[in-house]
């Protein structure tokens, strides 16, 4: 029997392009957090800045987020809004249980990132690697500037900073 | 640009083994269990050298710590295929582990044996792994590593430093040996900086450096009287 060529072909070439599409997609998966915390909501009705709950974001490496021993002093035992969402925060802290937030910015143990330097030093704004975080309603699902090596350098190249691989890497 | 250096003063040096303690500590580096030890794959990124002279009973043993010496010709970063390893402009010779394929070929043209292996994931008694230095990354199994300078201290101060607004001083930056020290033996600084110790003591008529025929120029400089 004489095999027909494009008839085995076409069937392969479909499985790895609909296999790539998926790794492609899969990678890329949004990242859901267990409550749907709303930014602009703390930022414009109880009038919060970004120091008063991510409290590092200018002395330390890591900015840290908050979890419920901050929410504790206005989230108690009455709801102050009529958010489903502010339900199940008031379980957590029923339960004195810590949200397991999701952490979207990260880099690898590997890489020094110093928000003390780029935020008090290098006089940057959250919004440029963060994004407008004032006006989320609902938690970002993607990184706006993904913290990748080629992200960092390519900032760095422009505002003529090192670029030398031990200012990064350890 | 500051050119760092350290400046070893063995007639000070009581070989007690601190700065090695101190070292494995700040660095996170492996232990690795003692038959692998005595195969040669024991791992220190600054090490005690004895070496015996004269014949029993009158023995000398000289003692002497070694850690990487940061040439200013170094020989290990012309042989990397990859640039994982290379000199910077302050005259560190970095090892970026993520980048390295294990090759080993720095380790076999560096004269003074400096570079180590990891032939293992690396491993810790349990108690250890609850206190690894967050400032250094735990390497993985099949990268070479090697003394840094303790460089990651060198971007803590320079943190420091800028938010003072000052420029950075001789005694800012010190790797966790030198500051060990008991005996106050190590001296670290910048070799640009006239009015640094190391600068003066590289000058002084004790001042020897390994090897120095192979024209490496080590950055690091023993101080002895013997010869
Ligand atoms: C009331 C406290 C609060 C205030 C004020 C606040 N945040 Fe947040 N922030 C959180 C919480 C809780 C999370 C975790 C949930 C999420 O990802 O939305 C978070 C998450 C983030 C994240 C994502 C971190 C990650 O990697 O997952 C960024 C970035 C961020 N905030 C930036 C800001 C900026 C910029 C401001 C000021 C404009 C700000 N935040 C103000 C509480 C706060
Ligand atoms: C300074 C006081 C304050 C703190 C601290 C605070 N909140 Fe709130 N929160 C508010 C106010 C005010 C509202 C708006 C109520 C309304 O809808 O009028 C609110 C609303 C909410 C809602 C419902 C909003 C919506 O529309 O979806 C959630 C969920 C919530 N907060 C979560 C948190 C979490 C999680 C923390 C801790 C990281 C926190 N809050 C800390 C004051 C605070
Ligand atoms: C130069 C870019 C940059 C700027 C400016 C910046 N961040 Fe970040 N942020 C990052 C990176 C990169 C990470 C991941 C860090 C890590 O994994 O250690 C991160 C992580 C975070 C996180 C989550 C994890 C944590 O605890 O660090 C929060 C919250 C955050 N940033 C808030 C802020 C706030 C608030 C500001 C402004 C005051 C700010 N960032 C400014 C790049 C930036
Ligand atoms: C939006 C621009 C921007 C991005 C993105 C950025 N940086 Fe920077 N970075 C800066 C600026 C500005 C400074 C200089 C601060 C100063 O004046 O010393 C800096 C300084 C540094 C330094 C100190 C350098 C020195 O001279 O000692 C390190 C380390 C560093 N960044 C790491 C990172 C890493 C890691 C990332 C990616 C996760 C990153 N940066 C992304 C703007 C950026
Ligand atoms: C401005 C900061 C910065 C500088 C400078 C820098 N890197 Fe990176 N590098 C990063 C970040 C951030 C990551 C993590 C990227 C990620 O996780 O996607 C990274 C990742 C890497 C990785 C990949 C590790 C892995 O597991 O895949 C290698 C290899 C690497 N860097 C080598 C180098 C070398 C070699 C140099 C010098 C020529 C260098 N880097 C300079 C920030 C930097």
């Amino acid at each position: 029997m004489k095999l027909n060529v494009v008839n085995v072909l076409i069937p392969i070439i479909a499985i790895v392009f609909i296999f790539a599409l998926w790794v492609l997609f899969a990678g890329q998966s949004p990242i859901i957090q267990p409550i749907s915390y709303n930014h602009k909501v703390h930022i414009e009705e109880a009038g919060l800045e970004c120091i008063d709950c991510h409290k590092y974001a200018e002395s330390m490496t890591r900015a840290s987020i908050p979890n419920i021993d901050l929410c504790e002093d206005c989230h108690g035992d009455e709801p102050i809004s009529k958010s489903p969402e502010e339900k199940k925060l008031i379980e957590f802290i029923e339960q004195k249980q810590n949200i397991p937030w999701k952490q979207i910015y990260s880099v690898p143990d590997h890489v020094y990132f110093s928000h003390r330097r780029h935020v008090v030093i290098g006089e940057l704004n959250c919004s440029n690697c963060h994004g407008n975080v004032s006006e989320l309603t609902a938690p970002a699902q993607y990184p706006f500037l993904i913290p990748s090596m080629g992200n960092c350098i390519d900032c760095h190249k422009q505002l003529k900073i090192t670029n030398d691989c031990l200012a990064c890497h350890f | 640009m500051s050119k760092w250096a350290m400046v070893i003063d063995l007639d000070k040096c009581t070989g007690c083994g601190d700065c090695i303690a101190a070292c494995k500590i700040e660095n996170n580096i492996a232990i690795v269990d003692p038959e692998e030890a005595n195969s040669g794959r024991v791992m220190f990124w600054i090490e005690m050298v004895s070496v015996y002279e004269g014949e029993f009973p009158n023995i000398k043993i000289k003692r002497f710590p070694k850690p990487c010496f940061h040439c200013e010709n170094p020989p290990c970063t012309k042989v990397c295929p990859v640039h994982a390893t290379y000199k910077n402009d302050e005259g560190l010779v970095g090892q970026i582990y993520h980048r390295c394929i294990g090759c080993r070929y720095c380790m076999v043209a560096c004269p003074y044996t400096v570079k180590v292996f990891n032939w293992y994931e690396p491993e810790w008694p349990v108690e250890f792994r609850k206190c690894f230095n967050p400032d250094v990354s735990v390497r993985t199994k099949g990268v070479v590593e090697k003394c840094s300078f303790c460089a990651h201290r060198l971007i803590k101060v320079k943190e420091e430093v800028d938010l003072e607004g000052r420029d950075i001083q001789d005694g800012d930056y010190m790797p966790a040996c030198a500051e060990s020290c008991p005996a106050d033996a190590i001296y670290f600084g910048d070799l640009e900086n006239k009015e640094s110790k190391v600068y003066n003591l590289a000058k002084s008529s004790r001042a020897k450096r390994e090897m120095e025929n192979l024209g490496t120029e080590p950055k690091v400089v023993y101080l002895s009287k013997r010869e």
